[in-house]
């Protein structure tokens, strides 16, 4: 090698400037940053009106954490509410009143207020598969009035309120299965499907009065929570209506978003409509294939389903093939329901949130183009005729086998 | 050397070249001789001189030499001045001193060690060495009995390397300790044992120490060279040697390991490697040594390969984790906030909350903190021990953290990277993380993982181009021989180690028989 001293101390001098020139140009202190942990957007006076929801740290929003200075009586968040003429130009106005710098990466939520629904959420879309710091991963929900009051709510158990929300969703679509919670990716792809439509969760306040003030969460029932309620569809960009919980759980089976769920249902035909026996449903599987027959789809929906009868009410003799066979026909009668019902609401609001679009565009290119080409997916989407075929299994009845209001009767 | 068949003297024209004067031949007259000797190595108090004139009855002359406190009285005594004085022949007129000069060596003197030399040059070493000088009238040459035995340090167990189950002796200060410590757990006649001489004026004996046939031609050669090329005045410690002979002679990272065990030596001998034993210092040398070598402790070998395979494993996480923590927490904390989960991140926030300080200062300040610390529990007295690990605690771990000075995260990452320095078995390897966990830090605050990435790289590549005495530093993972992995991430049973590492050594490969797994053999015993 024939290079000199000097030349190689200039050599290695070079990367040493080098990481001292580019370096540091990026960086944040954690205590210059405002984690946000939900963001909030209505559509007011023809702006965008945002509500950050910022996580105050020192208020211990998870741990003690050694350094003290944080008083508990401070809230664990606070809320910044914004109006501008584009969304970044709400975030900018943020730091106008903000000691931090809004930093999105935590965000867990995202409310869209009705009010910006039935306006359309394409450019909200857009902002977040855009920016680098917001997360397509955070879950969307829509409000029936003001998405910002949403935000200001707080919760007990969690103080955390946007980490809060998003326990409750994932917990509801594990657990209760009336819909599945849904991710900003998966609302921009359903819109962007064949379909063009989309469902986003309802939350909503129980109560009249917002819970917005720490000593108020002292007390064990709050006049007011946040709940999950219906079930919005989006067409288009933009809201077109409303499912019932129930059309929302009979919309699952039809797009086999099922994990567990539970089914209520009359035990005995006797019984007439009343349920007294409950089923945790724990494997169901929804296959659905389309069909044409002269001049219209038909949908033929498989849902097979199997579980656990957890609740019985009736006098009953598990030991019978019989009754297990009745009962299991009772809660194909039940789910049959669910999808008719449901399906009636979505004919209705002529939004194809079950996806057949999709379905028979992979099974019938040649005519799902022709349909595209002509226009006139609504029409064929309004007659088509659905015909599910339900199958479900109780596999066990729990730990006991007569039901209990039969051994009291003897 | 009768005593020492094995021990050769390969050479030492190198540094005697620089000796003061020139070589000065015997003259016939003792009177002459002692002069110049004493002109020589002075009035030192130490230096005995003894001059025996036996006049009624002999012409004989004769003066002793010794330096006390390097020899052993009692053979001083017993092996020369008592059967000196006491045998008749001596005592004879017509004996010439030719004759009582062979007479004395080779019957009277019961000492296994009798040299001869003809010159001042060639018997001061000797004399240096705990040997008793002989001189007689009339002669050009003298004798040189061996009754060297100084106070020595007895065998202790190694304070630097310890282990809970295997041999717990240690090398001492003594070369001749060390080099029988191996012969006792080599007892083969391919053990070779090379002595130099190096040093001007310290004359440190260093001792090469291989298995023939084992251990590698080109290697040997290579560190035989560059042992003979060392000039200097002095060798105290084997890092001299080490800085001396070592490659790459910039790069943080050791290329040659030390050690305190007999047993870790013998076992690296074993393996092909070259043991070099210092004079004066318990920590031997071994060379030539991978990156991977100083992950291996000999207590790996002393219990079951599950265990062993698992502790490495942990051992090399904790380099990681020791060179890249505080760095890691720089860079996410100033950079890359989206990366930690979010509690997480609101735990970190709330504690930084206070803290004066931005993420850098904070961690330069406490690891500096800690090395303070560290330095001060070495040098510290050992009476006042136990305050260092008190204000330690105290005032570093929980005051600290009370003023507000620095999160309370930050000291749990400072003392899980103390922590993980110390679980590395080579302070060698954990040094030199030391200083590069610093460079890591500053381009963390700069660049964030991009840069902690990028030097990494730069380690990589550094350490990919290094050599030690031939061998790639990273072998056998770069180049990649996988037959030779069985030893490096984790360690294989020992009857399955058929072959010796092939990246270190020569010829011989083979270490033992083959399918030695224990199994059952014919009916069960109960």
């Amino acid at each position: 090698m024939n290079i000199s001293k000097k030349n190689l101390i200039c050599l290695l001098c070079l990367p040493l400037l080098s990481t001292l020139l580019s370096g540091c140009w990026d960086d944040r202190e954690l205590s210059e940053l405002g984690i946000t942990s939900g963001s909030a957007y209505d559509w007011e006076d023809n702006q965008w009106k945002a509500t950050y929801q910022v996580i105050n740290p020192s208020s211990g929003a998870s741990s003690t954490g050694g350094t003290g200075g944080g008083s508990t009586s401070s809230p664990p968040f606070v809320t910044f509410t914004v109006k501008g003429k584009t969304i970044m130009e709400a975030v900018e106005k943020t730091n106008l009143t903000s000691t931090r710098q809004m930093f999105f990466s935590h965000s867990r939520i995202t409310v869209l207020g009705e009010s910006l629904a039935r306006q359309g959420v394409n450019q909200l879309i857009d902002m977040f598969l855009r920016k680098q710091d917001a997360r397509e991963t955070v879950y969307v929900f829509i409000a029936k009035g003001e998405a910002g009051d949403i935000l200001d709510q707080l919760m007990q158990l969690t103080k955390n309120q946007g980490a809060g929300i998003q326990l409750m969703i994932e917990q509801e679509s594990r657990l209760v299965s009336y819909y599945p919670g849904i991710r900003m990716f998966e609302l921009a792809m359903a819109l962007s499907s064949e379909s063009g439509s989309a469902i986003l969760p309802e939350i909503l306040l129980t109560g009249r009065e917002v819970m917005d003030e720490t000593q108020e969460t002292g007390r064990t029932d709050l006049k007011t929570r946040l709940a999950l309620g219906r079930l919005g569809v989006l067409k288009g960009e933009k809201l077109v209506g409303w499912l019932s919980q129930k059309q929302a759980f009979g919309l699952s089976f039809m797009t086999d978003k099922i994990k567990t769920a539970t089914i209520v249902f009359p035990s005995k035909p006797e019984s007439g409509d009343k349920p007294d026996a409950s089923f945790v449903l724990q494997k169901s599987r929804t296959t659905v294939h389309p069909k044409w027959e002269n001049d219209h789809y038909v949908i033929d929906i498989h849902i097979k389903g199997s579980g656990v009868l957890s609740e019985l009410g009736s006098v009953m003799d598990l030991n019978e093939r019989a009754s297990i066979t009745e009962m299991e026909q009772a809660l194909e009668q039940q789910v049959l329901e669910l999808v008719d019902n449901s399906w009636k609401e979505v004919r209705k609001l002529g939004a194809d949130v079950t996806g057949f679009a999709i379905k028979i565009h992979r099974s019938d290119r040649k005519r799902f183009k022709q349909i595209r080409k002509d226009k006139n997916w609504d029409r064929v989407f309004q007659e088509i005729e659905i015909r599910p075929h339900v199958s479900m299994k109780i596999e066990r009845t729990g730990l006991s086998n007569k039901s209990f209001k039969s051994v009291h009767e003897k | 050397m009768p005593g020492n068949p094995q021990r050769t003297n390969p050479n030492k024209s190198d540094n005697a070249e620089q000796s003061v004067p020139a070589p000065f031949p015997l003259d016939p007259s003792l009177e002459v001789n002692l002069q110049v000797l004493s002109h020589r190595i002075g009035q030192s108090s130490d230096i005995v001189v003894r001059r025996f004139t036996n006049e009624s009855l002999s012409s004989l002359e004769l003066a002793f030499i010794y330096i006390d406190g390097l020899v052993n009285a009692d053979v001083v005594n017993q092996g020369v001045l008592q059967p000196l004085l006491e045998t008749v022949q001596l005592k004879s007129e017509f004996i010439s001193a030719t004759d009582a000069f062979q007479m004395i060596k080779t019957q009277i003197l019961p000492i296994g060690g009798v040299k001869e030399g003809n010159t001042l040059e060639a018997l001061l070493p000797m004399l240096f060495d705990g040997y008793t000088l002989i001189l007689l009238e009339g002669l050009q040459v003298g004798m040189a009995a061996d009754t060297s035995g100084w106070e020595k340090r007895s065998i202790n167990e190694p304070t630097s390397q310890g282990v809970i189950r295997g041999p717990k002796e240690g090398f001492t200060e003594s070369l001749r300790t060390g080099t029988s410590m191996l012969r006792r757990r080599l007892k083969t006649p391919d053990l070779r044992i090379e002595e130099y001489k190096i040093g001007q004026r310290t004359q440190t004996g260093v001792a090469l120490v291989y298995l023939e046939g084992i251990a590698s031609e080109q290697v040997l050669k290579e560190i035989r060279r560059r042992l003979n090329a060392i000039n200097t005045d002095s060798i105290l410690e084997s890092n001299y040697i080490e800085e001396f002979i070592q490659d790459g002679g910039l790069t943080p990272f050791p290329t040659i390991q030390n050690t305190e065990r007999p047993d870790a030596m013998a076992g690296g001998i074993l393996e092909g490697q070259v043991g070099i034993i210092i004079d004066g210092t318990p920590f031997a040398l071994l060379a030539p040594s991978t990156f991977f070598n100083f992950f291996q402790s000999s207590e790996d070998y002393y219990q079951r390969y599950d265990i062993s395979s698992f502790l490495r494993l942990i051992r090399y996480s904790a380099f990681f984790v020791s060179m890249l923590l505080p760095a890691l927490y720089i860079a996410v904390t100033t950079f890359h906030q989206e990366m930690l989960p979010t509690t997480l991140l609101i735990s970190l926030a709330a504690q930084r909350e206070g803290v004066p300080l931005p993420a850098l200062a904070e961690a330069l300040l406490m690891e500096l903190t800690f090395d303070v610390l560290r330095e001060a529990g070495v040098r510290m007295p050992r009476t006042i021990g136990p305050a260092i690990s008190i204000v330690g605690a105290l005032v570093l771990g929980q005051a600290a953290v009370q003023a507000g000075l620095v999160s309370a995260a930050m000291v749990i990452v400072v003392s899980f990277t103390a922590i993980s320095n110390f679980v590395i078995p080579s302070l060698a390897i954990a040094n030199s993380i030391r200083l590069i966990r610093f460079v890591m830090m500053f381009i963390a605050a700069t660049l964030g993982l991009f840069g902690i990435m990028s030097f990494l790289m730069v380690l990589l590549i550094h350490m990919a181009g290094l050599r030690s005495f031939g061998v790639p530093y990273l072998s056998p993972v770069a180049p990649m021989v996988p037959r030779y992995l069985k030893d490096i991430f984790i360690r294989v049973p020992l009857w399955d180690m058929t072959m010796r590492p092939k990246t270190i050594l020569g010829e011989e490969t083979r270490r033992q028989g083959e399918h030695q797994q224990p199994k059952p053999q014919g009916e069960d015993p109960v």
